[in-house]
Parts: structure tokens; sequence; C-alpha cells
């Protein structure tokens, strides 16, 4: 049965948008043909909304009431020590670094072309030049892609393209880098590609952050794909820090082989709508994984983070620990999902969320999804919600802590305990430095 | 000079009195011990005088220096020079020690009208009480007495009071959890602290303590108020008799 359903104003401006800007996206013949099935999928799926299960507490049909207009042809300047204004404390980590300006590669902003162990490019770059298979693998929506994939498909102009080569150590690691600034609401697609050779180990962190002063509206739409070679390790750290808000979808799908680790950090502070989806499957045994987080939302923000884990394969192992605070009428939302198939005997499956509310309209909804075919393995999951302890609280005080600096060193505290899960030692100074600020612009209390 | 005087103290939840009439004169320079049974008030005692939410002073006043305490805010009587050493002292995780310690001390200076320190200075400072206390600078890196031992947790309280500097020190039931080896490294902590300019209330259940921190005074607590008052032979005469004629009297 046909069913014709009502596309709401932001899905109508998204095919509107689409066509303004599909002649001026980056691609050849075959990019462009992928460009028009995908708008075409998406006009089919329309945003995702409550009744989908995987986006029941994060409708986007709901609340996402208008569309800005893709960043193209992007020229606004910025300079090097503005880039270091807009990375903040992540400016203090010695990192090999490529820079995406509105969503577009800014070569003299870069600093990779010695970057050990990497082979660093840019995708619109790419794209002008790649084969036309080259082309429709770079843009394609990853199988079983939502609508935000989708999406990511059809508008993309830009992102990291990164291969860790075999057997290589890199021991800097490469900051990606997607500055926001100009004062015109827009809407930024980009898309990464991450793939770690078998042997080799390197650091990766996304950074998503803005030039103060910027536009506030603003949406984004980023995917990272990932593939992690046999023995392989990859360190990856999203870092997103924004001023309250901007509309923020990223998606996040990695494959790891045998014996390959993957650790992954999420840290949010200041976004106004937020989806971080991660989805890891494992296709070789022995496979460890460690996904982490910590975010931070107040007034009416909303942080999502929607997790997928596929053990496919025999002996792997996963942990998760993800932490929120919430203040005002922040939202935090937590689905996990944790699959073990019929062969995947020995699994080790740890999740655990914990949510810190700091007033009584915050909300957290956290929804742990354990499906378990085998029989021969440990899966726990847990989750937690809680307030400032009154008794550590008055510890701090009868040490001469003020009230308000006693919040927030228990507040960092909480959230110190997932940043702990970086490894990297500047990249925990610098979430920490972030912690820290965001406590400082607390809404008085 | 610290003054107790008739302090009726009841649960804020509950009308349960828990001191009823307590009084209590500590001059500087004095060691005052606080002896009882369980349930005699002790603890509550040292909340009521540190400041801990929960409690309700219905009647009488406590006076620091002459100076009413009772309405402060914890952190404001810090800042005064009261310091609590907890019983059971408090695991902060994902707080360094040095952190913890440097904001105590930097928000107490503050107050005190005095500058804050620089990291060289702090640090010096930290090393330099540590090492009396067989606390290194390493252990302070990690999170606030997590994965600390019984002693360590009161010995790293007892380098919170001498980073500080208070004037009135009240230790609840320090002695407990500790072994004998333990118990000795402490109490010279604490004897180390004792100065003409301070003034200490220590709160215990046993005399062990006491042979360690000499008291001048030894005061029986029971049925929330001071029913006797001696001096150090009173706290090992309470080791041989107990404290059955003092709850029988409060009975």
């Amino acid at each position: 049965m046909n069913v014709a359903v009502m596309k709401t104003k932001a899905e109508q401006a998204i095919s509107e948008s689409f066509e303004a800007a599909a002649e001026k996206l980056p691609g050849t013949d075959v990019v462009r043909e992928r460009r028009a099935q995908a708008i075409g999928a998406f006009s089919s799926l329309g945003l995702p909304h409550r009744r989908i299960e995987e986006w029941k507490y994060t409708d986007l049909r709901a609340n996402v009431k208008e569309i800005f207009p893709a960043a193209l042809d992007d020229a606004m300047p910025l300079t090097i020590a503005e880039l270091i204004v807009a990375l903040g404390p992540l400016a203090h980590v010695d990192a090999h670094r490529i820079v995406f300006v509105n969503g577009h590669h800014r070569a003299g902003l870069g600093d990779f072309a010695d970057a050990a162990g990497f082979e660093v490019a840019a995708l619109g770059e790419l794209l002008a030049t790649a084969t036309e298979d080259v082309s429709a693998d770079l843009v394609s929506t990853p199988e079983g892609g939502d609508a935000v994939e989708t999406l990511n498909t059809a508008f993309v102009t830009d992102g990291a393209v990164v291969r860790v080569t075999e057997g290589a150590s890199a021991s800097k690691p490469l900051l990606i880098v997607f500055v926001r600034t100009g004062g015109s609401a827009s809407s930024v697609a980009v898309r990464n590609f991450v793939t770690v050779e078998d042997g080799a180990s390197a650091t990766v962190i996304e950074a998503h952050v803005v030039l103060p002063g910027a536009a506030q509206d603003a949406q984004l739409n980023a995917l990272t794909e990932v593939t992690v070679g046999n023995n392989a390790a990859l360190h990856h750290a999203k870092v997103a820090v924004d001023e309250g808000k901007a509309l923020h979808l990223t998606s996040c799908d990695v494959t790891l082989s045998a014996d390959a680790t993957y650790r992954n950090f999420q840290f949010s502070a200041g976004l106004g709508l937020a989806r971080n989806g991660l989805n890891v499957i494992f296709e070789g045994e022995g496979g460890k994984i460690d996904l982490s987080g910590g975010y931070l939302a107040r007034r009416a923000e909303h942080i999502d983070t929607t997790l997928v884990v596929d053990h496919a394969v025999p002996r792997c192992e996963s942990r998760e620990l993800f932490k929120g605070v919430l203040e005002d009428h922040g939202r935090g939302v937590f689905q996990g999902k944790i699959i073990v198939r019929p062969d995947a005997q020995k699994t080790d499956g740890k999740q655990m969320s914990q949510a810190l509310m700091l007033s009584e309209d915050a909300e957290f909804d956290s929804k742990p999804e354990l499906e378990i075919y085998a029989d021969d393995v440990v899966c726990g999951h847990g989750t937690t919600v809680a307030e400032l302890d009154p008794d550590l609280l008055f510890y701090c005080r009868s040490r001469g802590i003020p009230e308000k600096e006693a919040r927030a060193l228990m507040i960092e505290s909480f959230i110190g305990e997932a940043i702990e899960k970086v490894e990297n030692e500047q990249l925990r100074g610098a979430l920490a430095s972030y912690a820290t600020q965001w406590l400082g612009r607390s809404s008085g209390r | 000079m610290l003054e107790i005087k008739n302090l009726h103290v009841k649960l804020a939840d509950e009308d349960r009195e828990i001191l009823k009439g307590l009084s209590l004169t500590v001059p500087k320079g004095e060691v005052h011990a606080i002896m009882g049974p369980n349930g005699s008030g002790k603890s509550t005692l040292a909340y009521v005088l540190a400041g801990r939410d929960g409690y309700e002073v219905t009647d009488g006043d406590i006076l620091w220096n002459g100076e009413s305490i009772i309405d402060m805010e914890p952190d404001e009587r810090a800042a005064k020079g009261v310091f609590l050493a907890f019983q059971y002292p408090m695991e902060i995780p994902g707080v360094a020690g040095l952190t913890f310690l440097r904001t105590a001390l930097n928000a107490v200076r503050k107050k005190r009208g005095e500058a804050e320190l620089t990291t060289p200075a702090f640090l010096k400072l930290v090393k330099e009480k540590g090492q009396k206390l067989n606390i290194d600078v390493d252990m302070l890196k990690r999170p606030v007495n997590v994965g600390f031992s019984g002693g360590e947790k009161k010995r790293s309280e007892i380098l919170q009071m001498a980073l500080l500097e208070p004037t009135l020190c009240v230790l609840d039931e320090t002695d407990s959890g500790l072994d004998i080896d333990a118990l000795r490294v402490v109490s010279e902590g604490v004897n180390a602290l004792r100065d003409k300019e301070r003034a200490f209330v220590v709160i215990t259940h046993y005399q062990r303590l006491l042979n360690y921190i000499v008291p001048d005074k030894v005061h029986v607590l029971a049925d929330g108020r001071i029913q006797k008052t001696g001096g150090k032979e009173l706290a090992l005469e309470l080791e041989k008799s107990g404290y059955a004629e003092y709850t029988h009297k409060a009975a």
C-alpha cells in the first residue's frame, strides 16, 4: 500500500535546497547521480521521527523547523590566529592538522605535509580528479544508512580522507578541524574516511568548533567511515563545542578486522540538538573497542548518543561508558544496542550510561538493548541517574571551597571519570578545560 | 577560644533532640577530648561545629573567638579557621588530590585576604607537609582518597589540615580503622600542629588515641550533654569502667 506522507516544511526545504545546490556540489557525473538518488531516497524516507524506534527520543521531524542554505562557494576569511581562538583548549594539543572552514578545505591552515605515517587528502579535491569508481565509493550511503546518512550523500562537500599506512605507528595525532565562521545561518555536510591498515596505529581527533561571533544558527551533518585493519589500533575522538543552538547530526561507522583495537571518545558541549551515532561491527576475531563520552547540556539542549555494536564474530570485547551532565531543561538520550550473533561465542560486552541531573526539569532517557544469540558470553549494562551528593558537597565546603566552586568541582569529578578514558594526555587536558569553561558559564547555580 | 553555650540541636527533618543543652569551653592552645558512648551525640557535635546541613540549632550558640558561627556556611567557617577531620573521609573520583588541595587552599587564602599560591610554591608546600605524613606527591596525583586504605585516608585528612592551617581542629573518631602504625603517624601529624594559637576538639570512643594525642582535658558526653569533665586520667578511668555510669545517669 502506498501511503502519501505529508512533507513537513523542513523536508520540502531540503529538496529545494538540493535543487539550488546540486550544480555547485563537487564531483563528476557518477557523483551527481549518487546525490540525485540519495535525495530521491530521502524524499520517501523523510526526516526521522518518534515512530521510528531508533529516533524515538530525538524526533527530527518535530524539532527541525527550517533548513538553512548549504554553505557553498565559501570565502569567509579565517586567519591562523582566529583558528587558534576557535580551537580554544584544543590548540594546545600537539598534532598534525587539516582544516575545513564552513565545510570546505583550507589548505593554508593545515599542517600535515610531513605527517609521518599518515596519508591525508581532502575529499573535495579528490572528487575533482578521482576515477568514476573511486568517486562512487566516496559518495555512497553506507549499507543500512538512515535518512541522515542519506542526506550526507546528497549534500557532502568535503572532509578528510586519511590513511595510516601498513605497519606505521603515527606518533603525533591528526586533528581534523571543522570551523564555522561568518554571520549567516548555514548548513554543512562533510564526510571523513579513516583507514588504518594492518598493524598500524594512530590517533585521530575530529573537532567541530566555532569562531566566536559566528552565526549560531547552523546545521551540521558529518559522517565518518572508519576501517581498522588486522592488528591495527585507532584512538579516535570527536569533540564538538558550540554555543547552544546548532543542529549537530553525526554518524560514525566503524569496521574492525581481527585483533584490531578501536577507542572512541565523544565530547559534546553546547549543542542545541545533537545526535551522535556510532555503529561498530567486529568482522575479525579478537577485536577490542572502548566507546566512551561525556556531554554537557543546559537550557533546552538535547544530546543523543546512539550506539550499535555488532559482535558478528567470536572473542571480541566491547566497553562503553557515557556520562552526561544535564542542567535546566537539558536532555540526554542514550541508546545502546549490543548485538551478539549466534557464532559470537566468548563475547565480552559491558555498557554503562550515567547522568548527573542538576535540575528537576532535566530529562534523561536511557535505552540499553542487548540482543544476544550466543550462549557463552559475558554481557552487562547499567544506567544510573544521580544528583550532586550532598555529603560530598559538604566535604568540599568544609575545606573552604565555596558552594558554587564545590558544585563545579563535583561536576568536573563526574565528567572527569569519562574523560579519563582518553589516552592522549594533552587531549585529556583540553577536554577538562572545556568542561571547566562550560561550568564557568553555568547559569548562576 | 571555642565557647559552646547551652547548645540544643535536633535533626532538621525529625523531632528528636540530639544535643540537649551542651556547654563546653576550649581555650586556644588546648586539646580537649570528647568521649562518650555510641549515640551520645559526638558526631552530631562535630558536624554542627563544621556546619553540615540536616541539623537544626534550636537553642544556644557556638562562639569561635567571640563570634557566633551557627549561621555561617561551612566554607565561611573554614575560612574562620574551623576544620573537621572526618571519621569517614570522602572519595572524589575524577578530581586529582593536588587539584582539590589547591582549590581548597586558595579559596581559604582568598577569604583570609592572603594571595593565592603559585604552582611551584604550592607544590613545595605540599611536598614539605606531605613528607611528615608519608604522603608523596604521586599519591596526590590520584583522585582524592580513591582506592586509599583507611590509614591513607586519615593521613590525607591530616595533610589537608596541615595545609589549611585551621585554628579550631575537630577530629571525629580519627582513630577508627587505624592500626597501631597508622595511628602513630596520624597522631604525630596532629601533635606537630599543636600550637598556642590552636584549639583541638578530639572526639573518640576509645582511650587508645589519647595515648598518642595527650589531651589537656577530657569531657564525657552522654545523652546530649557533657556529664563530667576531668584531666587525661579520666580517659583511663573510662577505659576501665566503661560508660555505663553515664548512660545510667542520663536515663
